[in-house]
């Protein structure tokens, strides 16, 4: 039989991939949710970035949850935030220089992601370190889940292709698709995020 | 005063601690990845220019030139020797400016003697998928570049695409960011042949 720590750390990392998603349920993170969900390769690389920053940052913030001052937090988070954007911003540049780029601005922006700061605030500052860790490989899952799966579906209606893998034989290759360019475009993504986000709410009314 | 001071470390101290861990953290990752970062923009740059020189064998860095982008702001761009052998066989160099979206930088090569345009590659930009991010992909408008005179061009939005002069035709849907891409070029090749010929480069 399971006992109750199993439970909490197993509930723990299912909040965050569904009942908690970050960008589902929360609705946190939007800025890099519309802006590099165009493609899967981009989406996946934003959401390990953000499942780095927030394993370590979680990591650091529930070791030193007992110094933190109150008043003081807020500026050690960032702190601490911004330390390891830059590490996972620098290995981007150094080992995946054309991801880099097609992020441009959306990797450094990471340091005011709200997921980050939120879970170091709601759980890592309150908690041990397994359930900190967990809690934040179950939101840092549930966050990357959700842009690829938002990133599959543009991908595919604006070029035919799912991981630059062709699906959908477009017309400029004597296929019957037609791209939808309009979906690798910004109105694509608020589109596309307010379907999923309504097709969310009506699984969870129907569960309720 | 003594009793602020303790205040202070005793308030701060897990912060200021932190901010020097970290700081020295970064300053080693920093230094551990720095010559792999510059390494890749160098061949990025080559790789790019060397599909604009073809014949080029290398790039050797020339000099650097400040470049007037307007509203009184000025851009460092290194001038590159294409090096076949010992001959100089072009010029290559990178020049930005304001695009649709983003900040748009392009790799400019050019001929010896700086009379025409080898052609222009795509460095980065953020331009609209599907529109504006053509610039990179379409080969009808960047092959109207290619043996261009290396002097000002115009863009119409009609016109013959395959002939070669200074008048660009600018791409369906994506008329903003042809016109930055002309734009650029014109302001940076006026003022890098200028500044080549007083130093008697070319």
């Amino acid at each position: 039989m399971a006992n109750t720590n199993d439970i909490s750390v197993s509930k723990t990392f299912i909040a965050g991939l569904w009942q908690e998603n970050p960008v589902l349920r929360l609705l946190l993170g939007m800025c890099p949710t519309l802006a590099v969900t165009a493609a899967v390769k981009p989406a996946l690389t934003m959401g390990c970035s953000v499942i780095f920053v927030l394993i370590c940052s979680n990591i650091v913030v529930s070791l030193m949850r007992n110094l933190l001052k109150p008043h003081l937090r807020i500026l050690m988070f960032t702190l601490t935030i911004a330390t390891f954007v830059t590490i996972a911003d620098l290995f981007l540049k150094a080992y995946v220089p054309n991801m880099s780029e097609t992020l441009g601005p959306y990797v450094p922006l990471i340091i005011v992601n709200c997921i980050i700061i939120c879970r170091a605030e709601a759980c890592a500052s309150q908690n041990g370190l397994v359930v900190s860790i967990i809690d934040a490989l179950g939101m840092g899952l549930g966050f990357t889940a959700t842009l690829c799966v938002l990133a599959g579906i543009r991908e595919l209606l604006a070029t035919g292709k799912v991981f630059e893998i062709t699906v959908l034989s477009p017309v400029s290759q004597d296929g019957w698709f037609t791209p939808w360019a309009a979906m690798g475009m910004p109105v694509g993504a608020f589109v596309t995020l307010g379907l999923l986000l309504g097709l969310v709410n009506l699984i969870t009314k129907k569960q309720a | 005063m003594g009793k602020h001071i303790k205040f202070f470390f005793e308030q701060s101290w897990l912060l200021l601690v932190a901010s020097v861990f970290f700081g020295i953290c970064l300053a080693g990752l920093n230094a551990w990845w720095e010559p792999k970062i510059i390494a890749n923009e160098i061949q990025k740059f080559n790789d790019l220019a060397g599909g604009l020189i073809t014949e080029a064998e290398k790039f050797e860095p020339a000099e650097v030139l400040t470049i007037d982008v307007g509203k009184g702001k000025t851009v460092d761009t290194e001038v590159k020797k294409a090096l076949s052998g010992t001959d100089v066989v072009g010029w290559a160099f990178i020049t930005e400016g304001a695009g649709f979206q983003d900040k748009i930088k392009l790799v400019v090569a050019v001929d010896k003697q700086f009379n025409k345009l080898r052609g222009f590659g795509v460095l980065s930009s953020n331009e609209t998928p599907g529109f504006g991010d053509k610039i990179k992909t379409e080969d009808f408008y960047r092959n109207q570049f290619i043996g261009a005179p290396a002097e000002k061009f115009t863009l119409s939005k009609v016109g013959d695409d395959k002939k070669i002069d200074s008048e660009i035709v600018a791409i369906t849907g994506a008329t903003v960011t042809s016109e930055s891409v002309v734009d650029i070029l014109n302001n940076f090749i006026s003022q890098v042949k200028a500044q080549m010929k007083e130093k008697g480069l070319i």
